[in-house]
């Protein structure tokens, strides 16, 4: 099993839920997070005051699934997440050792 | 299941059975030891004989004293681990009647449960002299037994944030739950009074709650989404949105009566703190007394004469953040049917409820407006959202308590210190007419009772008549009209659209065409968010929407500039000439008739050299000038008014292609001079005329006025001057913001002015002593050299006081 961690642009998520749940992924957890890369933040100006945004407001969406599927869960996420622009976003992939799914003991690809 | 019609008689027969079997163990582990001085006592929930299918049983074992019980705990272990085994949830207690006489700070509830206790078998002498002390201890523990029982309610209160309103409420915690039925009853039983009628409400959730445990199997309370749809059929209700209402309705009968109950207590068991708060009476006047934190109505029969009493009302509340007392709410509620007639036929209360919102506890007024009923009195439309669930994961409200949370919301912004938050509230006091604020907010979800999808449109339909049946001029309908539309754009935008994208900033500009509309649609956008569940504004999600307003914002100033009226073919020579060039702005804020009238008075410019109109605007004046332009002319202008002793509030000051200039300003006259003295209006317009013709020196006539004291450094506003040359191609943006004072702006245009640079745009706002000014300039048609800039910018600093 495999745990995809992808940091992306705020207005895409819409469009990656969507292309997702086209591949039949529907669980996942989402959560508001900060940061930058190589995007760094930048500078707004208001009323004459100079205004720092260094830490840019993205999403961060995690989901884990079975090894047979991740290259096709990665494509179709980075296909819907792509502007082709600077800051749209990162994908991170680790190896997950166990599920385990809480009500009822289901284990491995079974308690995804 | 089958359904169980009578609650109470479910309840007595499962205590019964209960009681049948603690007598039996009792008999047969207990007495053996215990031939006396030991007696059995059913307490809270089964004292009163109300056990639900899961409930624990409370029991109280009174004892002779301590060592009596300690010589025999084997036979009490063997008596309690049989009733445990025989499958009841037991909660029992050891004490001796004195034990039971001292007041428990820390354990609230063993008081309160004697509340309900009752006597089961055992020694008799000593139940007697139990039951002897009891009443002498509830007489002499009154207070401290009341205060302990408000404390630990309003507690539980505020976790459940104060209201009824849950879209999956614990029927038994949650505010209007069966405890708040418990608590009402004891409060009346400890100041020996009458508990009001709330039996329906106790009937309807004493029959969900058997029903719930029933289907759970255990003491389950919660009542679910899943609960709801078969609580629905089990009720033979027609369906479950339908049937949550009459919960709501049940609930918020029990709400009511635990915070009316609660308040008796305090008023009553507090003399102190009473006194305290009746400083407040002096706010009495001939309407209505305020004594003990609550106004009273002098004379509740007048409604039914003077219908808008109620409007008065809520207006005091909303001034003094003091509520109705009991009395005052039931005899509005009664007077409802009288002033939903009234109301109906249109009635010009628009400046009373106006009023109502503009004050600082508006949303409080509100809330006691929807309690009594006035709200929807005054706004039938209301009913369709009256206890309307929307069933989804992240509403937490009902949509009428969404709605004035949303209100709450807005009022929670005044006095807030968090970093993040601070420039909202900056935002709502740079609001002109925060009112039409909080009646865009009142309507902008009412379309969801009758619309599937575009509630804001229905919303709108429903709003608009409405509005108009109350009196609301056209131009706050057409604001509020905006808000109620647009209300779910910035969410929208936030959610799908780039934010560094240009493209996007020029959307959100064009969606809300002027700054006071970006303003008004980013705090409904904060507020409707904020209210949908206590946590939906996080510091994020407070980001990413302040992110949109500035990116609007700036491209709303840059478009003053930069986007131009063009030479309109179809419309009159002279009205084509005079549109052409003039910013976006102007066409976005003049209604077709103040159009007219500035085409009049160019018409009069071109025989004249100057045209000019005065006149008086809500509380203030208003100055309209046409002329052409030239150096200094903006300044000379400012400087008059400031020589009039007047103070400008707004100022605006436009070109078109042909170099003629349309300037507005709004100032407030503190004396009243205008007014009072007719001919100084005329003497006014002439002086104008004069200094704009070049016929009198502006510096002549403020040499006489004392200057103005430099604003205190220790002033809110720090003076920032900053300059943009980036904003257009073909003339530099000056922003200021400074505390606003007398003369200011005069000082201002003429610094830029000796500078030698021409003031092409100005728009000037004043809210709360804060001035907000930004000048377009150019010199000698291009944008002035980095050089003079330097300059100028050290002379704006210096006329701010920074």
């Amino acid at each position: 099993m495999k745990k995809i961690e992808a940091i992306i642009q705020p207005f895409k998520l819409d469009e990656v839920k969507e292309a997702l749940a086209g591949i039949g992924v529907d669980g996942m957890t989402i959560s508001e997070v900060r940061g930058h890369g190589r995007q760094k933040g930048h500078k707004e100006v208001y009323r004459g005051r100079e205004y720092t945004v260094d830490l840019l407001p993205k999403l961060k969406i995690e989901v884990v699934v079975a090894d047979s599927r991740y290259e096709e869960l990665v494509k179709t996420l980075t296909n819907a997440a792509r502007t082709g622009k600077i800051g749209d976003g990162k994908i991170f992939v680790y190896d997950v050792a166990e599920a385990i799914r809480i009500r009822n003991d289901d284990r491995g690809d079974a308690a995804l | 299941m089958p359904p169980c019609n009578d609650p109470i008689r479910a309840l007595a027969e499962r205590t019964a059975l209960v009681d049948g079997m603690v007598e039996g163990f009792a008999r047969e582990r207990l007495w053996p030891s215990f031939p006396a001085g030991l007696t059995l006592m059913a307490v809270g929930g089964y004292g009163r004989r109300h056990l639900f299918p899961y409930s624990d049983v409370d029991l109280l074992l009174l004892v002779e004293s301590s060592r009596l019980a300690q010589d025999a705990p084997d036979a009490i272990s063997a008596f309690i681990r049989a009733l445990w085994d025989s499958g009841l949830r037991l909660s029992h207690s050891v004490r001796t009647p004195e034990e039971c006489a001292e007041i428990h700070d820390q354990n609230i509830e063993l008081n309160v449960s004697l509340l309900d206790q009752r006597f089961l078998a055992g020694d008799r002498a000593l139940y007697a002299r139990f039951a002897e002390r009891l009443p002498r201890f509830l007489h002499a523990q009154r207070d401290p037994l009341m205060r302990n029982l408000t404390t630990l309610s309003r507690e539980r209160h505020r976790k459940y944030q104060n209201t009824y309103y849950h879209l999956e409420p614990n029927i038994k915690d949650t505010p209007g739950g069966l405890r708040d039925y418990q608590l009402v009853r004891w409060l009346a039983q400890i100041r020996s009074v009458e508990a009001p009628q709330i039996e329906p409400a106790f009937l309807f959730l004493a029959r969900l709650r058997c029903f719930l445990h029933s289907r759970a199997g255990r003491d389950q309370n919660a009542l679910t989404f899943d609960a709801q749809e078969q609580a629905a059929v089990y009720f033979a209700a027609p369906g479950a949105a339908q049937w949550m209402r009459d919960y709501f309705r049940h609930a918020r009968d029990l709400y009511r009566a635990a915070v009316r109950e609660m308040e008796s207590s305090e008023a009553q068991s507090s003399s102190l703190l009473a006194q305290f708060k009746d400083w407040r009476t002096r706010l009495s006047n001939t309407d209505f007394s305020v004594a003990r934190e609550r106004v009273h109505l002098r004379a509740p029969h007048a409604l039914e004469a003077d219908p808008e009493l109620a409007l008065r009302l809520f207006q005091f509340v909303a001034r003094h953040g003091i509520r109705p007392s009991a009395a005052a709410e039931q005899s509005v509620a009664a007077a409802v049917p009288q002033l939903a007639q009234w109301f109906s036929t249109p009635q010009p209360v628009w400046p009373a409820l106006k009023e109502i919102l503009s004050l600082p506890y508006a949303a409080e007024a509100v809330r006691g407006m929807q309690e009594t009923g006035v709200l929807r009195a005054l706004f039938p439309e209301m009913a369709q959202i009256e206890c309307l669930v929307i069933r989804d994961f992240y509403h937490r409200y009902t949509v009428d308590e969404h709605t004035l949370v949303a209100l709450q919301a807005v009022e929670g912004l005044r006095g807030t210190r968090e970093p993040a938050v601070k420039r909202y509230t900056d935002l709502l006091s740079e609001m002109e007419e925060p009112a039409l604020l909080l009646c865009a907010l009142l309507f902008h979800d009412v379309g969801k009772g009758a619309a599937n999808g575009a509630h804001a449109e229905a919303s709108l339909r429903a709003a608009e008549p409405a509005l108009e049946r109350i009196g609301m001029p056209r131009a706050e309908r057409d604001l509020v009209g905006f808000l109620i539309r647009q209300h779910l754009e910035m969410s929208a935008v936030m959610n799908s659209r780039d934010l560094q994208d240009p493209a996007t900033a020029r959307h959100m500009a064009a969606r809300v065409e002027t700054v006071e509309r970006l303003k008004a649609l980013t705090l409904m956008t904060y507020a409707d968010i904020s209210a949908v569940n206590p946590s939906a504004m996080t510091p994020w999600r407070a980001e990413v929407l302040w992110q949109l307003y500035l990116l609007a914002y700036n491209e709303l100033t840059r478009e003053l500039e930069t986007s131009r009226i063009p030479s309109v073919p179809s419309e009159t020579p002279q009205k084509r000439a005079f549109l052409a060039g003039l910013p976006t702005r102007y066409a976005r804020t003049h209604t077709a008739e103040e159009i007219d009238a500035h085409l009049g008075l160019d018409g009069v410019f071109r025989q004249r050299g100057v045209a000019l109109s005065l006149e008086k605007v809500a509380a203030a004046w208003r100055l309209t000038l046409v002329t052409a332009d030239r150096p200094f002319l903006f300044a000379s202008v400012a400087g008059t008014l400031s020589s009039f002793g007047m103070n400008i509030l707004k100022a605006e000051a436009f070109s078109n292609s042909q170099g003629t200039v349309l300037d507005t300003f709004t100032f407030a006259d503190p004396t009243r001079t205008l007014e009072l003295n007719p001919t100084e209006m005329d003497r006014l317009r002439l002086t104008v005329e004069r200094v704009v013709l070049g016929r009198l020196d502006v510096r002549q006539l403020l040499q006489n006025r004392p200057k103005p004291a430099p604003p205190s450094r220790n002033s809110e506003v720090r003076p920032t001057v900053s300059f943009n040359p980036e904003a257009s191609d073909s003339a530099t943006l000056i922003e200021i913001v400074a505390q606003d004072r007398p003369g200011l702006l005069y000082d201002l245009a003429a610094a830029i002015s000796a500078e030698g640079c021409n003031i092409e745009v100005v728009l000037i706002d004043t809210e709360a002593h804060k001035a907000i000014d930004v000048f377009y300039v150019t010199a000698g048609g291009r944008k002035p050299e980095t050089a003079q800039l330097e300059k100028l910018g050290g002379a704006l600093q210096q006329a701010c006081g920074g």
